[in-house]
């Protein structure tokens, strides 16, 4: 490890944002900084709500929000000396080049799921081609970049999100009986309900339900995170006849989400368009057993069916009625699994072997 | 020679490879090594190795792979052979190195352990191996500098496996199909499928001369230790001229020859009216070979005629005291053996078919080991093209470097003169393709030229491909640095696109579906380096003449007279007949470039859709 090593990030968000990404480059960057592989770090981020998070030893500039004012801040803006440039998404790939190229440094892209599924515009595509290393978040985003990318497939490198340390196993029932559910068979699923993505497969949980009711299981599905697709999923349940027993909660803070995940007796997300899928693996990390379909990244977080079950879609009622039918495995076990693969310190191996390869490259 | 394969759960999210997995890949490759089989896995299970064996140095069980060191810190899994094992052996014994076997697999082990990843620069061999290091956690693979072995991998970002066959590797079933254009596109344009490309994204060849490192970290970017190009360019600073071409020939392919007879089992030789074939025959019995068995192939459909082999080649083997066997096929026991030739091809070729009969043959006389004559052309500029190329670089060069000339010529002629545009597409390329030496060369080789691939693909398919590969980028790189010399450049080419990717891969898949492994003393580097100074000023026709003066005595001068057929002119009557659809078609001017263009259908057909081959 080279001492003395100097990073600039350009990011979204990072310390202060919220969401997967801003989550993922907090955890990258920190992991970096905490381990003493990078000894200064400047963060450039488009958006940055709360300043007041920002770790000691990181450095990050007020937000710039505009394209151009961003562009213009992260050109003309005189860095101390930089060895690597970190570029947190796809759509500020060309910019980092540039500055990569300005400071003579190594350049890593970060690449997380949906906006690499597709080829980009031939700019962005350059860009990523001339990285000196590529992170994907999932096998899957990574043979998506390789299918439009004519780059090195060793220079792509997958380090997958880590899970929080919150999300550990425990007493739900508190709740659970606030909510109602004592008694029931909770199903979860956590994610926005886009109408324009509408890929994290609610129609399927709900779908799915009569059988498992006829079944002899009282279930109720309880769905966590807010967007403009659910009134017509709320008409779906109708329309089913299951709307007493679909719950559409809202978006739930950290407390609320790391009980829900405890209570609920299988996390289920038939979703077709998963980057990774970091809700898979905080459910199994607090003690659920979790249920996708084998698509995608969820392939992932789901370790290919050896940490949660991974199944065709065609096969997904099937194995929704077999999940209820078992018993809830050891919650300590599974969360001990998930820690084991995806937990802080394979984490924070993986992000520093990836800053090795991106110094080693020549 | 035999079949390799390995699964590496290097990520530490990946899952442990399976049993099912390792199992499936290694005995897809059975017929590759039909003596024995084995497994082995690291202490924490994330590594595990497999392999099938053909006996050819130390048949003894002790030998058997994979093998183990004695301190238990490396594993190997090893197809080829090192010739220069017994060299080796003694510098490493009188280092103290101790040695439990005879086999050059162990010599492997010893080396690795002294010298690390640069042991690869003392290799005189065909080689594709694995070795497993337990205290750096981590697998070291090599490809030897002609690429005569295979070896494929393919990372998922979690998990990296390899095996000596593309078909072994989806055989895991755990390895994506998703298709790579530059594959598709490559085997359009040139007959095969140019590596380190496959017809799977997923799936690469270690290119030849390379090596790769692969720890916890994933795969590293393969590293070149030898190359071709660099060789002839070396070749050609320290140019010989006066040298005395014969004596320099008789001496490295003597040498060759003699490095190429080590074994434990009998080496056979192939036979033909040619050149290379011959000389080296008498050369295995100048070097001392005492009971030497020959296998010609011959075709029914020349039997009496000027152009069946077997009476000139029953002359050369009567002349160095060799057993006579000649091999006649017929065009039906070609049709009934399709299938099986399009199960054994390992990625699309539009050859090949001739090594599977000489091959067959020689399995049938209870060959193991068989030398082949293959490499000659390349090395002693025996190919048109090597006359051919820089003429047309001459006469078209200077025309086609004005800009936009060609297409435009293209589209004229293609207007006007469409029966000359369909019956010569390649004499259209010239004023677009001859100012570069990789364009001239494209011109020779290709199958179809890249503006006539929109009929026969889908363009968006097409359009990635062509950007994927980039022809000319691809070749250009095969003469890098400069070889220096007009024959120094197509010896180049020819050796390390087409040799490569077709001859060699071809010697591969069809000998190892008859558990044959062919050697090949004319494709080797210690000779190479010997002749590379002599290369750049090689009159045409000298360098054959130089190696049928090898042997003592040397070959008869009707066979250096004898126009060149090679192995198998009627194949490809048959491949016409056998790739035109069952209503026929037109048969005038199946010209051997129309044939072939009909063939590569097929084979690609039969290749990407397994139930159409059995079928035709």
């Amino acid at each position: 490890m080279t001492a003395k090593l100097q990073m600039l990030a350009l990011v979204t968000d990072a310390f202060g944002g919220s969401g997967g990404i801003a989550q993922y480059n907090r955890d990258f960057l920190g992991a970096l900084t905490e381990s003493g592989a990078v000894s200064s770090l400047a963060i450039l981020p488009r958006h940055a709500p709360d300043r007041s998070v920002v770790p000691p030893g990181i450095r990050q500039s007020p937000a710039r929000p505009g394209w151009i004012n961003y562009a213009l801040a992260a050109l003309l803006r005189r860095w101390d000396r930089v060895d690597v440039v970190f570029c947190g998404h796809l759509y500020m790939a060309p910019l980092a080049v540039l500055v990569a190229r300005q400071a003579r440094a190594k350049l890593i892209v970060q690449m997380h799921g949906i906006e690499a599924f597709e080829c980009p515009t031939r700019l962005r595509r350059a860009a990523v081609e001339a990285a000196d290393l590529i992170l994907c978040v999932s096998r899957y985003t990574r043979a998506r970049v390789l299918s439009w990318a004519t780059i090195a497939p060793e220079r792509i490198v997958v380090l997958p999100n880590t899970v929080g340390e919150c999300f550990t196993p425990g007493d739900g029932s508190r709740l659970r009986t606030e909510w109602g559910l004592d008694g029931k068979r909770v199903l979860l699923s956590v994610g926005r309900m886009d109408s324009r993505e509408r890929y994290k497969g609610h129609d399927l949980v709900i779908k799915a339900i009569p059988e498992l009711v006829a079944n002899g299981h009282d279930v109720s599905y309880v769905i966590l995170g807010g967007g403009d697709d659910q009134p017509r999923l709320e008409a779906l349940a109708s329309q089913a006849g299951v709307a007493g027993r679909v719950r559409f909660m809202g978006s739930a803070g950290q407390d609320t989400l790391v009980d829900a995940y405890r209570t609920a007796d299988l996390f289920v997300m038939p979703s077709t368009g998963e980057g990774f899928g970091i809700v898979y693996l905080e459910a199994m990390a607090s003690g659920s057993p979790a249920l996708g379909l084998a698509v995608a990244g969820a392939l992932d977080a789901l370790a290919d069916g050896e940490l949660g079950m991974a199944v065709p879609e065609v096969e997904f009622a099937a194995a929704l009625t077999h999940a209820l039918d078992r018993p809830k495995p050891d919650p300590r076990a599974l969360a001990n699994a998930v820690r084991a693969r995806f937990g802080r310190d394979s984490f924070t191996k993986g992000a520093l072997a990836a800053l090795d390869r991106v110094l080693e490259a020549a | 020679m035999c079949g390799l394969n390995g699964i590496f759960a290097f990520h530490s999210a990946s899952c442990l490879p399976s049993n099912a997995e390792l199992l499936a890949t290694r005995d897809a490759m059975r017929t590759r090594g039909p003596d024995g089989a084995g497994l082995w896995r690291s202490h924490d299970q994330r590594c595990a190795l497999g392999h099938r064996r053909l006996s050819i140095i130390d048949l003894s069980e002790r030998a058997s792979q994979p093998m183990v060191s004695e301190d238990d810190r490396l594993v190997i899994v090893f197809n080829g052979e090192i010739y220069n094992y017994p060299q080796l052996r003694a510098e490493l014994q009188t280092e103290g190195a101790r040695f439990r076997t005879t086999s050059d697999t162990e010599v492997l082990l010893h080396l690795y352990a002294r010298d690390g990843a640069e042991m690869v620069h003392r290799l005189r061999g065909m080689f594709a191996f694995a070795i497993w290091d337990d205290r750096k956690r981590g697998v070291f693979l090599a490809r030897d500098p002609y690429g005569i072995k295979p070896l494929y991998t393919a990372s998922d970002g979690w998990t990296f496996r390899f095996a000596s066959q593309v078909k072994a590797l989806l055989a895991g079933a755990q390895v994506s199909r998703d298709p790579e254009p530059a594959g598709v596109v490559g085997f359009h344009l040139f007959g095969c499928v140019p590596e380190p490309f496959t017809l799977y994204r997923e799936i690469r060849a270690l290119p030849a001369g390379h090596t790769q490192w692969v720890d916890g970290a994933g795969p590293r970017e393969p590293k070149s230790f030898a190359n071709i190009a660099a060789i002839l360019a070396e070749g050609a600073r320290n140019a010989a001229p006066d040298a005395d071409l014969n004596a320099t020939v008789r001496s490295g392919a003597l040498d060759s020859v003699r490095a190429h007879l080590i074994a434990d089992v009998e080496v056979g030789v192939f036979l033909s009216a040619g050149v290379d074939s011959g000389a080296l025959l008498g050369l295995m019995r100048n070097a001392g070979q005492r009971d030497i068995r020959a296998i010609t192939l011959a075709f029914e459909e020349f039997r009496g005629s000027p152009e069946d082999e077997a009476p000139l080649a029953a002359r050369v083997a009567e002349l160095y005291g060799a057993q006579h066997i000649i091999r006649r096929v017929s065009e039906r026991e070609f049709r009934e053996d399709i299938p099986a030739i399009f199960e054994a091809m390992d990625q699309p070729s539009i050859d090949g078919v001739n090594t599977w009969f000489v091959s067959k043959a020689a399995r049938e006389a209870g060959l193991k080991v068989a030398i082949s004559g293959l490499g000659g052309d390349e090395l002693l500029a025996g190919y048109p093209s090597f006359v051919d190329i820089p003429r047309w670089r001459g006469r078209f060069g200077p025309l086609a470097k004005m800009p936009g000339l060609g297409r435009v010529s293209r589209a004229l002629i293609g207007a006007f003169l469409p029966g000359f545009a369909r019956s010569r597409p390649k004499a259209l390329g010239l004023l677009e393709y001859a100012n570069t030496w990789p364009g001239a060369y494209l011109l020779r080789r290709a199958l179809f030229l890249p503006h006539e691939l929109g009929q026969i693909m889908d363009t968006g398919l097409l359009r990635e491909g062509l950007r994927r590969l980039n022809p000319l980028r691809y070749l250009e790189r095969l003469v890098e640095p400069d070889p220096g010399s007009n024959v120094g450049r197509v010896c180049a080419f020819e050796s390390a696109h087409y040799m490569r990717n077709q001859l060699l891969r071809d010697a591969d898949w069809a000998g190892m579906a008859h558990s044959l492994e062919i050697r090949l003393p004319l494709v080797d580097v210690s000779l190479l380096r010997s002749l590379a100074s002599s290369l750049p000023k090689l009159s045409s026709g000298a360098g054959k003449a130089a190696l049928a003066d090898a042997p003592s005595p040397p070959l008869p001068g009707e066979i250096v007279n004898r126009r060149k057929t090679g192995f198998g002119v009627p194949t490809g009557a048959w491949m016409d007949a056998a790739g035109r659809a069952p209503s026929g078609g037109d048969r005038a001017g199946a010209h051997k470039g129309a044939v072939s263009r009909r063939w590569s259908h097929v084979v690609l057909e039969a290749l990407t859709s397994p139930s159409q081959a059995v079928a035709l």
